[in-house]
Formats: C-alpha cells, sequence, structure tokens
C-alpha cells in the first residue's frame, strides 16, 4: 500500500487528472525499467523530463525532485550506477503513490 | 462582433506531453479560456496558423522539431507573427531562457509552475496581444469616417488581387469622388465638410454588401474593393450607392445642402492590361474622370479600353460589345 498522496487530491477541478495520472504511473514506471534495462538512456532521460515537469503540477513534488535528479545525471552523463540508484529510487517514489479515490 | 460579450481567448498548448496539457487546461479553467493541444511542433505550427490561438504556450524538449525552431517558425510566418508564445518548459537554464525570449517569445515559465503564477502570465500575456490588435486594428481605420483606410485598402487589393489571379475570380475596384466638394466647403466650412464626408462614408458603407471592402481613400475620395464581383454587379452596386448620396441631406445652418458623388468601375475580367494594382486603379480612375467629365453624379465602366456610362438598366451591358 502507497503513502504518497497528492497535494490537490481535495482541488475539485484537479481529482479527476490527479486519478488519471496516478494511475498511469505503473505504466511509467514499466517504462523506465525496460529503457534501463537496455540501456537506452535518451529515453529514459526524455521520461524523467516529463515527469520533473509533471509532478510537482500534480502535487507530488517528490516525483519533480527525483526526476530532475535523474535527469541531471543522464545529462552529466554520470556513471552507470549513480543512474541506476537515482532511477529506482524514481521508480519507488512512483510506486508508492496512491490513487485517490473519485468523489 | 458583440464587443459586450467578447468571445473566450483561445490558447494552444504545445507540449509532448498530455499530462501537460489536462495540467494547463485545469488550472487555467478559472479564466475562461479555450484551451486546446498539440504534441507535436510540426503539427503545433499548422494548428496555429489554421485556429489562430490568442497566445501558445510552447514546451522546448519536443519530438522532432524543438520548441526554439518552432518559436522561429512561428514568429517567420505571417499569419503568427503576432501571436504571442510563452515558453513553458522544464529546462531552467539561463541559456535557454535568453534563447528563447530572444526569438520573439514574451515570457519564459518553468514547469512545474505555480498555478497562479501561470494565469498572472497568460493574463498579462493576452493583455498584451489584446492592446496591439486595437492597434493593428486602428493602423487600418481611417480616423474621420471609420472606413478602412488607404494603407489598408491597398494591402487588400494586392492580396484579392492574387486570389483573383489564381482561381481565375473577377474582382472589382470602384472609385467614389464626391461632386464639387470644394465649394462644399468653402460655401460652409471645413466643419460641415466633415459631416458631409462621414454622411457619405455612412451611406457607402450602409448601402455596399458585407463582403465589399469600403476605404476612404483620399479627401474627399472614397475607393470599395469589391471582390468575386463582375463588372455588372459592381455596376449594380455603384448605382445604388450613388443613388443613396443622392438621396442624403445634409443641414448646414440657413438651408439644407444635398451633395451628389461620381464613380468609376472597373474590373478585372474587363481589363485589356496585365492584373496588376496600379490597372485596376488606373481603370477605375480613368471611368471616374468619365462621369466628371460628362457632368457628374452618374457611373462609369471600364471595359477593354472602353469608357460606358451606365445608366442604371442592366440590359444596357446585357449583349457582348454592345
Amino acid at each position: 500500500m502507497g503513502s504518497i498522496r497528492s497535494a490537490y487530491e481535495s482541488d475539485p477541478d484537479m481529482l479527476e487528472i490527479v486519478r488519471e495520472f496516478a494511475s498511469e504511473l505503473p505504466a511509467r514506471v514499466a517504462k523506465l525499467e525496460a529503457h534501463l534495462a537496455a540501456g537506452e538512456m535518451r529515453e529514459l532521460q526524455t521520461l524523467a523530463h516529463q515527469l520533473k515537469g509533471a509532478g510537482g503540477g500534480y502535487g507530488f513534488p517528490q516525483i519533480t525532485e527525483l526526476a530532475a535528479s535523474l535527469e541531471a545525471a543522464l545529462k552529466q552523463g554520470a556513471a552507470a550506477p549513480v543512474v541506476k540508484d537515482r532511477a529506482i529510487a524514481l521508480c519507488a517514489c512512483l510506486r508508492d503513490v496512491v490513487v485517490p479515490e473519485a468523489r | 462582433m458583440n464587443p459586450e460579450v467578447p468571445n473566450p481567448n483561445r490558447v494552444l498548448v504545445i507540449d509532448d506531453s498530455e499530462s501537460i496539457h489536462k495540467l494547463v487546461i485545469a488550472r487555467l479553467r478559472p479564466e475562461g479560456l479555450e484551451v486546446f493541444g498539440e504534441v507535436d511542433g510540426e503539427r503545433g505550427i499548422e494548428r496555429a496558423v489554421a485556429d489562430q490561438p490568442d497566445l501558445v504556450l510552447l514546451d522546448i524538449g519536443l519530438p522532432n522539431v524543438d520548441g526554439f525552431e518552432v518559436c522561429r517558425r512561428l514568429k517567420e510566418h505571417p499569419a503568427t507573427r503576432g501571436i504571442p508564445v510563452i515558453f513553458l518548459t522544464g529546462t531552467a537554464d539561463t541559456e535557454s531562457k535568453v534563447r528563447g525570449l530572444d526569438l520573439g517569445a514574451v515570457d519564459y515559465v518553468t514547469k512545474p509552475f505555480d498555478q497562479v503564477e501561470l494565469r498572472a502570465r497568460v493574463r498579462a500575456a493576452l493583455r498584451a496581444k489584446r492592446l496591439q490588435d486595437i492597434l493593428e486594428q486602428q493602423s487600418h481605420l481611417d480616423g474621420l469616417t471609420g472606413l478602412w483606410n488607404r494603407r489598408y485598402l491597398d494591402q487588400r487589393l494586392e492580396s484579392e488581387l492574387n486570389v483573383a489571379r489564381r482561381y481565375g475570380r473577377p474582382l472589382s475596384l470602384v472609385l467614389v469622388d464626391v461632386d464639387h466638394f470644394k465649394r462644399v466647403n468653402d460655401d460652409h466650412g471645413h466643419l460641415f465638410g466633415d459631416i458631409v464626408l462621414q454622411g457619405m462614408a455612412e451611406g457607402l458603407r450602409a448601402y455596399a454588401r458585407r463582403s465589399d471592402i469600403v476605404a476612404r481613400y483620399g479627401g474627399e475620395e472614397f475607393a470599395i474593393l469589391l471582390t468575386d464581383t463582375n463588372l455588372r454587379s459592381a455596376m449594380y452596386v455603384s448605382e445604388r450607392l450613388r443613388a443613396s448620396a443622392e438621396n442624403r441631406h445634409f443641414e448646414a445652418r440657413t438651408e439644407i445642402v444635398s451633395v451628389t458623388a461620381s464613380f468609376g468601375v472597373a474590373c478585372t475580367e474587363d481589363l485589356a492590361a496585365e492584373l496588376t494594382p496600379e490597372a485596376l486603379l488606373k481603370a477605375a480612375d480613368l471611368a471616374l474622370y468619365a462621369s466628371k467629365d460628362s457632368g457628374r453624379n452618374c457611373v462609369h465602366l471600364f471595359r477593354s479600353g472602353e469608357l460606358i456610362l451606365s445608366t442604371g438598366n442592366p440590359h444596357a451591358l446585357g449583349s457582348e460589345g454592345g
């Protein structure tokens, strides 16, 4: 059971799209893991960049923070273990997100 | 167009992430805007050209064509040059901000964005766009009469001639000159002269068709561009305008003054010369002078080098070469 909740789930304007965003996260985790396993760094960077931009907007500043850290490592061409650690941390965070209930 | 119920401003979001489209739509909802999106730079440009949004929110990291290139092309294209662009991007380095603004963007907001700030920046950009639109329109209007001005007519003449040439559609031009205007001014003063010009303008606008482009072309001269209109139809319109001018009366201090106008009509289909703005203007001008020479308050048509007095009778033009 996850523990990360959106800061905006009580905002009626946001609830529906937060639900959508949160429920699509497992698919993003699968993509992240697949790109990581295949060593597809460009694709990994694109995903990290998108999560950085969207996470905070949907009320998940942790996602933005961890995705930014992964993006930075990839941009700087950091060593593979660093990239791997950061990708794993991001995936763990995404898995922890709670899909809010519809109202 | 009803100024009291303005159409909602329309915002185009170009971002490769659908999550961002949905987020922007939700966050701009309080502004009452119409927001629509494209996920690809190339299609974003096409959409901007076709749908003419009031604002573009533009991501940088796009597949194929990146946001900088999209901005450059939007600012280059005449149809989208005036649309403000705000970069909305996860790329936060100074170099990118400077590059984006130097390419002509009005603002640069980083993702994740603060919703209150984004709304304020969007409002600011739309405010500036509204003023720019007003200025643009005013630069095309004649101050005294509220008709289009000569600059606008010249621009439209050029572009409508291109359309006429490309699609083989007829385009007519009518030149109108107020008769004895100098005498009106001398007898009743310049203020009265202005009232006459305003009345004439009102009549032309009221009796022209919706699609006709009515302009003040010079001091007491007006020009009307009639798209998709042949010589015969342009003659009908001109006769109607001439009659309406004749029936309009102006109250001077001590008397009622009636003022007439002379008309010259030319059409691309009946032009012997090449289809240029100058040739069409010259033909209409020759016809106008024929009207002046034959006693004023009448309509002359230019047809293949001949100047024909319109009798207001459609059959006069009926048989070819008549």
